[in-house]
């Protein structure tokens, strides 16, 4: 059997975009679907200077359009109690400015969603940390929802299992930032500065952030907490609780306790991905410039194609570009059990 | 890296000042909210600490200013945030060619300082997608031509050294990627045999 022979239905490229540049160089890289957020609190990288305005998403969904990418909205935090106006008006302006589906987390808005704009598509965010079969069933049945993105604690093995038992479409993370694999629930950073993820859709706000160059190390600082020290030379990794290092019990060595920046790299492994059944691959990283995004968003698309068209896909090094200069395959090959 | 900050050395100061405030009123003339992703920030004002050169820069937002000051007296300068990089880096950063989060791994770039300003201006000047340096030469005349030269004569000198250090780094990596490589495939034949072992145990004591 020849490369030709074996052609199947390529899976769909979905990539980040924080700004309209990023969107515009995702889709002239490849990208299937390009995924971004309101400037504001609805979405999960509400980031200073980030994220899309209204008059720039619609000009953002003209451009994916007419070279045939779609525009997926994530409206993926969680709403506060007494006010969904930010949530509902996002949605509303989603549908209305052309949107190709929204992501979603949670299940009062999935029903706000469905209930007053069920022509719109819907996604489950992997915020909403649904990976079982019942729960994403029921999200299925109670909300129309079409596709789930899996949360990143699932074996390649335990995918291609859950994929027999559900009807709905599996997105998956192939490439960029990793958690601590409490998508949605994770309250780290909440707790030291007060703004949580969840909610306010900032992990480690750079309103909390302050690095000190001290000549032989760079101290790295998030509510006023030192979170970890970089010796001159040696790589840094983002401020967040979950990978900064500690000392702990009679050692006085700082160490990792959660986690250690590295960057999740799935590209060797996307024969395995599709052999699984999952049907799109998300990148990581609307919060990246467009640097970032074309080259990784290019090297997955030429991948993908490869493993289409019954090829070994061709894994370029992209970690130059990663977090900790280091790549993992994080639960999908959990080699701690 | 250093070439191209060497290279401008020659260049005084008292040249540049007028250049740099055509360059930059030109950009904000052809970009008028080349900055509006800063508007929830408090006038804002950078230190840029360019290492390679014997001057650095204060930006200014409200209002726009781009303001050169000789390095030692930079650190006098008070200000919202520092950013510190090479001037290749500064310059590939704001052509959109580098991703700052990447840089800022490799520690090939420093902030402190308000890094809530420092991630907006970052988003600004990427989100803007232009190539900024290509449009401030737009006004300097005759001094574009040779700048640009400058310019593209380092980017190729460190786009061939960095081929080099590349390829320096592989052969020096590439025992210690083969011996990764095998002592992965080790690990996943224990790990196969521990769950066979485990499968075998279960199910002698089902038995």
């Amino acid at each position: 059997m020849n490369a030709i022979d074996r052609k199947v239905q390529p899976m769909e490229l979905v990539c980040p975009a924080g700004t309209p540049a990023a969107l515009r160089t995702a889709v002239d890289a490849g990208a299937d679907s390009v995924y971004v957020g309101f400037r504001d609190e609805t979405n999960a990288r509400n980031f200073p200077g980030l994220n899309f305005s209204r008059p720039e998403l619609e000009a953002g969904i003209a451009y994916a359009h007419a070279k045939g990418a779609k525009v997926l909205v994530a409206i993926n935090t969680y709403p506060r109690a007494g006010d969904m106006g930010p949530w509902h008006r996002a949605v509303a302006d989603a549908a209305a400015l052309g949107a190709d589906a929204v992501i979603l987390a949670d299940m009062g808005l999935c029903a706000h969603t469905a209930e007053h704009h069920p022509e719109l598509r819907r996604h489950l965010s992997v915020q909403a940390s649904a990976s079982n079969p019942a729960a994403i069933r029921f999200y299925q049945a109670a909300f129309g929802v079409k596709r789930v993105v899996l949360p990143r604690v699932l074996t390649v093995d335990q995918i291609r299992a859950l994929n027999r038992e559900i009807e709905v479409e599996t997105e998956v993370f192939v490439f960029g930032g990793l958690c601590t694999m409490a998508e949605g629930r994770c309250v780290l950073s909440g707790y030291v500065t007060g703004i949580s993820p969840n909610k306010d859709g900032a992990c480690s706000p750079a309103s909390h952030v302050r690095y000190e160059d001290q000549g032989d190390k760079l101290v790295a600082r998030l509510g006023g907490m030192c979170v970890d020290q970089f010796p001159t030379g040696s790589p840094a990794g983002y401020p967040t609780l979950c990978k900064g290092r500690y000392v702990t019990g009679n050692d006085d060595k700082a160490a990792y306790l959660f986690e250690e920046p590295t960057s999740l790299s799935m590209i060797e492994h996307l024969p395995a991905l599709q052999a699984a059944g999952v049907r799109a691959l998300k990148i990581e990283g609307r919060q990246r410039g467009r640097a970032y995004v074309g080259r990784v968003v290019q090297a997955f698309r030429e991948a993908v194609d490869d493993v289409a068209a019954g090829l070994p896909p061709n894994a370029r090094d992209l970690m130059a570009l990663a977090e900790g200069g280091r790549g993992t395959e994080g639960a999908y090959r959990k080699a701690w059990q | 890296m250093l070439f191209a900050g060497f290279a401008l050395r020659p260049i005084p100061p008292w040249l540049l000042q007028p250049a740099l405030d055509r360059g930059l009123r030109h950009v904000l003339d052809r970009h008028p909210d080349l900055f509006e992703r800063l508007a929830d920030l408090d006038r804002p004002r950078y230190r840029i600490d360019v290492t390679d050169l014997p001057f650095g820069f204060v930006l200014d937002v409200a209002p726009e200013r781009l303001t050169l000051v000789r390095r030692p007296e930079l650190v006098d300068v008070a200000a919202t945030a520092t950013i510190r990089a090479p001037l290749l880096t500064l310059l590939e950063l704001m052509q959109g060619r580098l991703d700052g989060d990447a840089l800022f791994f490799s520690r090939d770039l420093v902030v402190e300082g308000d890094t809530e300003a420092v991630v907006a201006l970052r988003n600004a000047i990427d989100g803007a997608g232009i190539d900024l340096i290509e449009e401030a030469m737009g006004v300097l005349g005759l001094l574009a031509g040779p700048l640009r030269a400058v310019l593209e004569r380092a980017q190729r000198v460190f786009d061939a050294a960095a081929s080099d250090l590349e390829t320096v780094r592989q052969a020096a990596l590439a025992p210690l990627a083969r011996r990764r490589e095998a002592d992965r495939a080790r690990l996943e034949d224990l790990e196969r045999k521990v769950a066979e072992l485990s499968r075998r145990r279960k199910r002698e004591e089902r038995a």
